[in-house]
C-alpha cells in the first residue's frame, strides 16, 4: 500500500524507471501475502529441525526405554513413548529427515520425467505428441494409490524404491502443464526470432523456453512437494515405503495404528507432523501461484 | 451442441477403444516388469522344487515370450475373464471382484453424495456472502482440509469414536448388524473419504459461484425485482453447478485410490482392500485385473463427463 502511494498519480514517471524484473514483483507480492510467509517459515524451520534433528533429539531414536512402553507424554518424553520404549519426539524429529529428503527427490523425479515429456511434446507436437499425451492419459485414469502400490510391490521396499515409484507415477500432471506452456510459447514472435537466427532446437528449447515456462514449473514443484510427502507416507503406512527402524512418519502412524488402544499419543503426533508440513508447502506453492500471476497480483 | 463440440464428443468416443488397449498393455508391461517370480508366489510355502517351479510357470504359461503372454491374457480379459487367482483358495478373479464390488460402490457413492450435499450449499453461500465470517471460515477449513491425510483422519476418528467414546464400531462392513447398528459401520469410512473431496468440491463450488455471480443475467434478474433467494437458486445456481460435472469426474480416481486407505484402516471387505491384499500375496491375476478395471472405468468415466458436459451447456465448445 505504501508503495502504491508513493508513486506519482502520473504514468511518465513510472515509464522512466527501469522496469522491473518479473522475479522481483512476484516476491513483493509474495511477502505481502502472509498467510504464504508463515507457510515459508514454518518450512524453513523445518528444514532447520530436519538438518539438526540427531542434535536437537533429547534422545537417540533407536534407544530403548527400558521399562517404559507406551508412555503418555510427560516432561521426560514429551510426546511418550512407543510400544518398543522409544521416545517419539526424538523419532517426529528424526523422521521429518526422511519425509522431507524423500519428498525432495521424488518430487526432483518427477519434474525431470514431467519437463522432459512435456518440452518434447509441446515443442516437437504431431504423433510425438499424440503418443505421449495419451500415454499420460492413460496413466492418470489408473488411481494414483493403485498404481502406487502395484508399482511399489514389484521391488524391495526402502527408501530409494519409494522415490522412484512416486516419481514414476506422478509425473503426468507436469508433464501436461509443461507441454502447454511450451505450445503457448512457441508460438510467440522471439522463438521465430532466435529460430530465424540459427538457434538448434535443443537450445530454443532450454534458453528461450524453459526459462519462460519456470514460474508455472516452480508453482508446480511447490505443490508437488506437499504430495509426495503425503504419498510416501501413505506408502509407508501402509508397510509397502520407508521400512522400519528407519522412521518416517508414515511407518510412526502404522505402528500407531497398532497400538491405538494403548496409547493415542503414537498415532497423533506423526500425524501432525505431516498435517503442518504439507500445508505449510501447500500455502507457499498457493501464495506463489498468485505472485507470479499478473492477473492476481495486486498492484 | 455445436459442429465443433460434436466432432470433438466423436473422436473422444473413437479414442476410447485405442486408450482401453494403451491402459492394457501398460498395466501388463508393469507387472511383468517385476523382478519378483509369479511363479513363487503361486507355489507359496510348497516346497521349492526346481522342477515343479518349472511346471508351475509351463502351467501359467509363464514360459512364453512377453508378446505372446500378453495377446493370450488380452483375448481372455476382452471376454472378462482374468483368469484364477494364484492366492484367495484359487478363485476365478472376476468372482473376487465382483463379491467385492458392492461394498466399494456403496462407500464411494455415499461418501460422494455426502460430499456434494455439503459442498454445495456451502460454496453457495460463501460466494454469497464473500468476505463473511462464514467465508473466511470456509476458506479455512478448505485450507486445512486439503493438507489432512485420509489415514490420520481415519485413525483420529477411530481413536476418538470407537476407542475412547465406543459410540461406533472400529472395524468390519456390519454385515451382520441391522438398523442402526448397521448404519453405523457406514458413518467413519464414509466420512472419511468424503472428507477427502469436499475442500476440493467446495473450493470450487465457490468459485464458480462468483464467476456466475457476476454475470449481466444475474444483475438483470435482480434488477428486475427478483426476490434474492429466486436470483440465487433459480438463475445462478442451475449455471454454477455445470463445471462441477467435470470436478466431480476428475475427483472419482482419487476418491478410489482412498478406498484403498479406508477400507484397510476400516476392514472392510471391497475392491481396496482387495488391491491391497492382492499385493502382499503378488497375486499377479487379481493385481492386473484390478488396476485394469479401475484404469477402464475412469477412462469411460472422463469420456461420459465430456458428453454430459456437452449436453447441459450448449455454449461449450471444444477446439
Amino acid at each position: 500500500m505504501a508503495e502504491t502511494a508513493a508513486t506519482p498519480a502520473l504514468g511518465i514517471d513510472r515509464l522512466s524507471r527501469p522496469p522491473e524484473s518479473q522475479l522481483r514483483l512476484a516476491w513483493r507480492s509474495f511477502r505481502r501475502n502472509r498467510l504464504a510467509v508463515a507457510g515459508g517459515v514454518v518450512l524453513l524451520l523445518l528444514y532447520v529441525v530436519a538438518l539438526f534433528a540427531p542434535v536437537l533429539a533429547p534422545y537417540d531414536y533407536r534407544a530403548f526405554n527400558p521399562g517404559q512402553p507406551l508412555k503418555p507424554p510427560s516432561a521426560q518424553h514429551w510426546m511418550g513413548t512407543d510400544r518398543q520404549t522409544r521416545d517419539v519426539f526424538s523419532r517426529v524429529l528424526v523422521g521429518s529427515r526422511v519425509s522431507l529428503a524423500v519428498g525432495f527427490a521424488a518430487v526432483s523425479l518427477i519434474m525431470l520425467i514431467g519437463i522432459t515429456l512435456g518440452a518434447v511434446a509441446g515443442y516437437l507436437g504431431g504423433i510425438v505428441d499424440n503418443v505421449i499425451m495419451r500415454l499420460t492419459d492413460i496413466m492418470l485414469a489408473i488411481p494414483l494409490l493403485f498404481l502406487l502400490i502395484a508399482a511399489a510391490a514389484l521391488f524391495t521396499p526402502g527408501i530409494r524404491t519409494t522415490v522412484i515409484v512416486i516419481g514414476f507415477t506422478s509425473w503426468m500432471t507436469t508433464a501436461r502443464l509443461v507441454r502447454g506452456e511450451f505450445l503457448r510459447l512457441k508460438a510467440l514472435d522471439y522463438v521465430l526470432a532466435a529460430r530465424a537466427l540459427g538457434a538448434s532446437t535443443p537450445r530454443i528449447m532450454a534458453r528461450h523456453l524453459l526459462p519462460n515456462a519456470l514460474p508455472a514449473i516452480i508453482v508446480q514443484a511447490t505443490l508437488w512437494l506437499s504430495y509426495a510427502i503425503l504419498l510416501e507416507s501413505s506408502l509407508s503406512f501402509l508397510g509397502l515405503g520407508v521400512q522400519p527402524p528407519t522412521p518416517s512418519w508414515g511407518n510412526m502412524l502404522a505402528d500407531g495404528r497398532v497400538d491405538m488402544r494403548m496409547g493415542w499419543w503414537v498415532a497423533v503426533f506423526p500425524g501432525m507432523a505431516i498435517f503442518v508440513t504439507v500445508l505449510a508447502f501447500n500455502l507457499v506453492g498457493d501464495g506463489l501461484r498468485d505472485a507470479f500471476d499478473p492477473w492476481r497480483r495486486e498492484r | 451442441m455445436t459442429p465443433a463440440s460434436r466432432a470433438y464428443i466423436v473422436r473422444r468416443i473413437v479414442l476410447l477403444p485405442f486408450l482401453l488397449v494403451g491402459l492394457s498393455i501398460v498395466v501388463f508391461a508393469l507387472i511383468h516388469l517385476a523382478p519378483g517370480d509369479p511363479a513363487l508366489a503361486f507355489i507359496s510355502e510348497q516346497a521349492m522344487d526346481p522342477e515343479l517351479v518349472e511346471q508351475v510357470r509351463r502351467n501359467l504359461g509363464l514360459d512364453k515370450p512377453l508378446p505372446v503372454q500378453y495377446a493370450v491374457w488380452a483375448s481372455h480379459v476382452i471376454r472378462l475373464d482374468f483368469g484364477t487367482a494364484y492366492t484367495f483358495n484359487r478363485t476365478p478373479v472376476i468372482d473376487l471382484v465382483r463379491e467385492r464390488l458392492g461394498v466399494t460402490v456403496q462407500l464411494q457413492g455415499l461418501a460422494l453424495l455426502v460430499a456434494l450435499a455439503l459442498a454445495i450449499p456451502i460454496g453457495v453461500i460463501s460466494a454469497q456472502r464473500r468476505y463473511s465470517l462464514f467465508d473466511h471460515t470456509t476458506t479455512v477449513g478448505v485450507l486445512l482440509g486439503l493438507a489432512l491425510p485420509n489415514f490420520w483422519i481415519a485413525l483420529l476418528l477411530q481413536l476418538l469414536f470407537a476407542v475412547k467414546l465406543g459410540w461406533l464400531p472400529a472395524f468390519g462392513s456390519g454385515a451382520d448388524a441391522h438398523g442402526l447398528q448397521k448404519v453405523a459401520h457406514y458413518v467413519m469410512p464414509v466420512t472419511v473419504l468424503a472428507t477427502t473431496v469436499l475442500p476440493i468440491f467446495v473450493r470450487f463450488m465457490r468459485s464458480s459461484m462468483l464467476d456466475v455471480i457476476s454475470q449481466d443475467y444475474v444483475r438483470t434478474a435482480r434488477a428486475k425485482g427478483l426476490p434474492e433467494r429466486a436470483v440465487i437458486y433459480g438463475h445462478a445456481l442451475r449455471n454454477a453447478l455445470i463445471p462441477m460435472v467435470t470436478v466431480v469426474g476428475n475427483q472419482l480416481a482419487g476418491l478410489l485410490s482412498g478406498s484403498v486407505i479406508v477400507e484397510y484402516i476400516f476392514g472392510w471387505p471391497g475392491l481396496g482392500s482387495l488391491a491391497y491384499e492382492s499385493i502382499l500375496r503378488r497375486d499377479y491375476p487379481v493385481i492386473l485385473a484390478l488396476t485394469l478395471l479401475a484404469g477402464s472405468f475412469i477412462l469411460i468415466v472422463n469420456v461420459l463427463v465430456d458428453i454430459v458436459y456437452a449436453l447441459i451447456d450448449p455454449r461449450i465448445s471444444f477446439d
